[in-house]
């Protein structure tokens, strides 16, 4: 199981692969991208199983990423979690109709990842 | 506003979301979209999901034609471009605006000093008593400093004094300057987040350590308490074993304890790393601010900016109205042009 975890803060990347980890993840499980062109780049170049993106980053955002990989290729049907502190209903619908699969606002707990992780995984 | 994750759920499991962008269909859900602003919880993201089921290989092809149509490039490019500062130079003409009026101020006495000299050298006024002692001369100050090194001086520490009182802001510098201390404050508290980061994850990494040896430990003790009540119970007489083995015994719960202790502190530290979340959100907010005095700072510059040949306009240093000792009323325009007697 691979997991790419996109967010330009590092602590935030930092946070969730801590989380990842504590659901029985190893490190070597997850890798990490600051900003959606960068997360693109690595997904031209490894298969993940998941994506779990944040919305707000600067060069290309979280949006533009699930628009781009729903757009086609390899990673088309991946399921992709959107963790942003974007909290408004207009907001999630945009992002559901992008194409991701669930949304989780920060500030968020371990649980709620893994209950949202548990569900896009089944 | 902001949604609570049950709302998020709610309206997932709440809403039917059509296939594709098509307007008709998009009133379908007009409850939702007229409602942006809302927020909402976890239960409605779950619902609004569950409802929304819209496979990967549906995605709207306009939003996808759109995205694609866009190379990265030129969103690199565009994110990149320089934010259009405001002018130093504007502001360093207020600054010297305020000196020159401090200057003026200063200047005030010495014109109606200048006055009386003026007045004394008018043929045939005479201000002088009915004495018939001339009048002294006024002696120049001794030891006076030239007139502009004064000013200067006055000025810098009038304008000290004012920014030290919190009247004047700071002057305008690199490092006064408020996006760059906003963006300096973000950067660097993402800077001590990782730090503390670190340290957290040191301190989860030793648990973990000390967790394993402790397990050691334990299985050690355990096997000595087997090892020890066996002989014992073969050489009852030797007081050393049992003596020994009631140490193991005691000792046996010590790593357990341990063991239990670090799993306790391990979910303190997973609940410390969890808040640290709020230093993203709060650095989004602080972003937040910055934008909107950038696009403040733009405005303004736009809403003031000048495009007419502009020379500066000669302006009344005296007008009615003004809080200034040097008017004159009516009174002492007549004296004055009486005096005058022209």
């Amino acid at each position: 199981m691979k997991i790419l975890i996109v967010d330009d803060s590092s602590t935030m990347r930092r946070i969730i692969g801590n989380v990842v980890m504590q659901l029985g993840f190893s490190r070597d499980d997850f890798d990490e991208a600051e900003d959606g062109v960068k997360a693109w780049k690595i997904l031209s170049e490894s298969q993940y199983d998941i994506i779990l993106t944040d919305w707000n980053m600067p060069n290309m955002n979280g949006l533009e990423l699930v628009q781009k990989v729903r757009a086609g290729g390899a990673h088309q049907k991946v399921p992709i979690i959107m963790i942003t502190t974007e909290g408004g209903k207009g907001e999630v619908i945009t992002a559901l109709k992008a194409g991701v699969n669930n949304y989780i606002v920060k500030p968020f707990s371990a649980e709620i990842l893994k209950e949202k992780l548990d569900g896009v995984l089944k | 506003m902001s949604m609570s994750q049950e709302e998020i759920e709610a309206l997932m499991s709440g809403l039917d979301i059509p296939e594709d962008d098509s307007p008709a269909e998009e009133e379908d859900i007009p409850s939702v979209t007229k409602d942006d602003n809302e927020t909402m919880s976890e239960d409605d993201i779950a619902d609004l999901i569950a409802q929304t089921d819209i496979p990967a290989e549906e995605a709207p092809a306009e939003e996808i034609a759109a995205v694609e149509e866009t190379p990265i490039e030129e969103v690199v490019a565009a994110e990149e471009m320089p934010v259009e500062k405001a002018p130093a130079a504007v502001e360093e003409e207020n600054i010297d605006d305020i000196i020159d009026s401090i200057e003026e101020v200063t200047q005030d006495s010495e014109d109606v000093e200048n006055i009386d000299e003026l007045l004394a050298g008018i043929d045939g006024m005479d201000e002088s008593e009915p004495d018939s002692q001339p009048t002294p001369k006024p002696t120049p100050a001794p030891a006076a400093k030239p007139a502009n090194v004064d000013n200067e001086a006055i000025a810098k520490d009038w304008t000290d004094n004012q920014i030290d009182q919190g009247v004047f802001p700071f002057p305008v510098e690199k490092n006064t300057k408020v996006v760059n201390q906003l963006s300096q404050v973000a950067t660097d508290s993402e800077e001590k987040a990782s730090k503390i980061f670190d340290v957290l994850s040191f301190i989860l990494d030793e648990n973990n350590e000390i967790q394993k040896n402790s397990k050691a430990l334990d299985e050690f003790v355990s096997k000595q308490v087997v090892l020890l009540d066996s002989l014992s119970k073969k050489f009852p007489n030797i007081a050393a074993f049992k003596a020994n083995l009631e140490l193991a015994q005691s000792l046996q719960t010590m790593p357990k304890d341990i063991i239990s202790r670090t799993d306790a502190e391990n979910a303190q530290l997973f609940q410390a790393m969890e808040l640290m979340q709020f230093h993203d959100i709060n650095r989004q907010k602080i972003e937040r601010v910055m934008s909107v005095i950038k696009k403040l700072s733009t405005y303004l510059n736009n809403l003031f900016e000048d495009e007419t040949d502009y020379h500066d306009v000669a302006a009344a240093k005296h007008i009615h109205g003004d809080a200034n000792n040097n008017l004159v009323d009516e009174q002492d325009l007549d004296a004055l042009i009486a005096e005058f007697g022209n």
